[in-house]
């Protein structure tokens, strides 16, 4: 075992004192921290050309209503109020008059008109907007813009146009708007979550509110820092082998270890990257949330099982990569093996998405139970804030041990034999063989 | 003592058998030296010596005990083919390969044999900044820093200019004076003949040669005569009696047939020319080597 400790101790240490890894450490939370402070920079980098807006309006009143709220919108909005500085576009309609032409030519002129850029976008309102003629069909408005989907404008509308329709329709029933003012006050569901008994006090503690960060924000980060640690501990381990392998390094090491030590210490190593990386990153993420406040929205719970299943993983995957490294001949070979050596630890990322939607379905919980994916869905499950019966983790956790103690079987039988054998291309058939046949 | 052990081993890949039957002792204190065609099984024998073969059948012991993982902390051993890290400082990674061998006061070590191999200079540099030569003597303190009773060395000269060979040569004698047993494979016959205590020549798997130089010389008898003759190669061209010629361009090595008569050679090349010198001798390691490797007929060679 000492010898294991030797090899891993160097393992880790030609891994962390590189370049590469430091700056790798440093990039993620760079990479992370930048993307949020992009967005709040260019939040507030908007353009401010004034948007004109032609109106071909069919009712005969919708676009008055449209220019008003538009007048009272630009009046409050347009300039900052301390400052007197330009912070948004002001909106401007110009109302076409469409009698006498033809709607399709008209259509095309105002479409001209706005590859021009004698305007932003177009509007036609129809006549029946209020009393569709069609039966139980929804009245539309239609918004004609170059990128009409991502247009801020087009949102805004929806508020005017439909108060000035909902008014008219009151007025129509011979009901006076202003008293009815409450009349389509929407009434928000909230997510709440469930409430619990104090244990000491044994008074009902009140529900916290069920929030995005808690919901999908933390799961996530907890799930793709745990693919983080197992790309930066495990997946390397498939090319150094194959190096260490073609450039005979093996064979000295074999001189003075077994393959099982010298395997099973470069695994150890890639755990030490891992542990290191994922301890600066936790701790260093649970020191700055604390700092600003936000402690409530972290699953504390799940940091030791977050631990306890990187180890494992690592570990796990750590072995079998080894093992395939050490059948390759060439980086060609790697190359080639890459791809499904790491598909365990892909398929987890292609299905985080239903499972964190429903952690508590068939699905989510047949697949947390696959002991090479255990590590990541079992984790995203435990973060969710209902989480999940005490008892699943623990019986992942005993089958990842157990898929883990078969990993490292294996592996040390393909190592074995694939770390001397050389010429032989690696075919999956012929690593198995040699883990079944040693 | 015996140092090194083989009963009866065989280890086979496959279909092809690379040892065959093999046994062996190799004296404790002794050179010896391991010789053989490519492909013969050296590499094999040495890496079962070294436990990372394990052997089909027979048995394989390291001063007096069989193989286990321990065994190989007092064996050091070169390989073929030089494996270093080559993003490491050279004191760190002897330190690392001494302290994997659970060697003591490997730091020291270390030191002294930079030292002794004048490598001193270079020990805070990266392996990938020394020469060939220099990361060849890097891995050979690699090998012996950790004061191995057993030294296996997989052509050690291989590649060396001769003052880096002389060096090498040099720490390897001092090895055996320090009480180690050095097995190395060569295939310069020079340095076997004038190096091991003992020869030991395997080829296709089986043990061919084993023994003292002059005790594998006695095998062949005098059988050989060497002539510097004014006409040269022409010279001793389809004489009677000659199984072989072996031209050197200034000198002509004539193996005879049994029971051929020295003067009567000599009088024949003498009729054809004037010889200047000529001497009467038991056959190279080279020749001994090249006639189990290559068994042909007659005729003459020119190496």
């Amino acid at each position: 075992m000492t010898k294991t400790l030797k090899i891993a101790k160097r393992e880790y240490k030609a891994a962390v004192r590189t370049k590469g890894f430091i700056i790798g450490l440093l990039l993620f939370p760079v990479l992370m921290g930048g993307s949020f402070i992009a967005m709040a920079v260019l939040r507030g980098q908007v353009d401010t050309t004034d948007k004109v807006v032609a109106v071909i309006d069919h009712s005969g009143f919708i676009a008055d209503a449209v220019i008003r709220a538009a007048e009272q919108r630009n009046a409050g909005e347009v300039l900052d109020e301390g400052t007197g500085k330009k912070v948004k576009p002001a909106y401007l309609f110009e109302v076409v008059d469409p009698a006498g032409q033809d709607p399709a030519e008209l259509r095309l002129d105002l479409s001209g008109q706005i590859r021009r850029g004698r305007y932003h976008a177009f509007l036609e309102i129809p006549g029946d907007i209020v009393h569709p003629t069609d039966g139980g069909k929804t009245p539309s408005v239609s918004y004609h813009a170059e990128n009409a989907a991502l247009d801020d404008l087009r949102g805004w509308l929806g508020n005017p146009i439909n108060n000035a329709v909902r008014r008219q329709r009151l007025l129509d029933a011979g009901i006076d708007p202003d008293s009815m003012k409450g009349l389509f006050q929407w009434a928000q569901v909230e997510g709440m979550g469930l409430l619990t008994r104090d244990s000491v006090t044994g008074e009902v503690k009140d529900a916290v509110r069920s929030s995005e960060i808690q919901a999908i924000a933390a799961p996530m980060a907890i799930a793709f820092l745990m693919f983080m640690m197992v790309m930066m501990g495990a997946v390397p381990l498939l090319q150094t082998v194959m190096e260490e392998k073609t450039q005979r390094i093996a064979e000295v090491v074999l001189g003075s270890a077994s393959p099982f030590e010298f395997m099973f210490g470069k695994v150890l190593g890639g755990v030490g990257v891992s542990l290191t990386a994922a301890a600066v990153y936790i701790f260093g993420s649970l020191f700055v949330i604390g700092q600003m406040g936000g402690m409530g929205y972290v699953p504390l719970r799940v940091i030791p099982w977050f631990f306890a299943f990187l180890l494992l993983a690592i570990v796990m995957q750590g072995a079998l990569l080894a093992a395939v490294g050490s059948a390759c001949n060439d980086a060609k070979d790697a190359q080639n093996l890459t791809f499904p050596a790491m598909l365990p630890i892909m398929i987890p990322m292609f299905v985080m998405f239903p499972v964190l939607k429903e952690p508590m379905s068939a699905f989510a919980t047949g697949m947390s139970f696959i002991p090479p994916f255990t590590p990541m869905l079992m984790l995203l499950r435990l973060s969710t804030p209902g989480g999940i019966p005490a008892w699943q983790p623990w019986v992942g956790l005993v089958g990842v041990l157990l898929c883990t103690i078969l990993a490292v079987w294996a592996g040390g039988r393909i190592f074995r034999v694939g770390i001397l054998m050389q010429g032989q291309p690696p075919k999956i058939g012929r690593i198995l063989h040699w883990a079944i046949k040693g | 003592m015996t140092a090194v052990e083989l009963s009866g081993v065989t280890k086979t890949f496959g279909e092809c058998i690379a040892v065959d039957d093999l046994s062996l002792a190799v004296p404790e204190g002794t050179v010896y030296g391991f010789i053989g065609p490519n492909g013969s099984g050296k590499t094999t024998t040495l890496r079962m010596i070294m436990n990372i073969f394990f052997p089909d059948s027979g048995v394989v012991r390291v001063f007096g005990e069989r193989l286990k993982g321990s065994s190989t902390d007092r064996i050091g051993y070169l390989p073929e083919e030089r494996g270093l890290y080559t993003k490491m400082k050279v004191r760190d990674l002897l330190c690392f390969y001494g302290d994997l061998k659970n060697g003591s006061n490997i730091p020291a070590e270390v030191d002294r044999w930079l030292e002794r191999l004048e490598l001193s200079e270079w020990a805070n540099r990266k392996i990938e900044t020394l020469s060939k030569g220099m990361s060849q003597k890097v891995q050979f303190i690699s090998t012996v820093v950790a004061r191995p009773r057993l030294v296996i060395l997989d052509e050690p000269f291989g590649g060396l200019d001769p003052v880096n060979a002389e060096s090498i040569k040099d720490a390897v004698l001092e090895l055996k004076r320090n009480g180690s047993t050095v097995i190395f494979s060569t295939h310069d016959m020079n340095v076997a003949e004038r190096m091991c205590d003992f020869i030991f020549m395997i080829f296709k798997g089986k043990k061919v040669l084993d023994g003292t130089l002059t005790s594998i010389q006695d095998l062949y008898g005098a059988d050989t005569l060497r002539v510097d003759c004014e006409a040269g190669a022409s010279a001793v061209e389809k004489l009677p009696g000659v199984e072989k010629v072996n031209d050197y361009g200034r000198v002509q090595e004539i193996r005879l047939e049994d029971r051929t008569d020295t003067q009567e050679i000599l009088a024949a090349i003498m009729a054809r020319t004037r010889i200047r010198r000529f001497e009467i001798t038991r056959p190279s390691l080279h020749d001994i080597f090249v006639r189990i490797a290559r068994p042909e007929g007659g005729g003459t060679n020119h190496d």
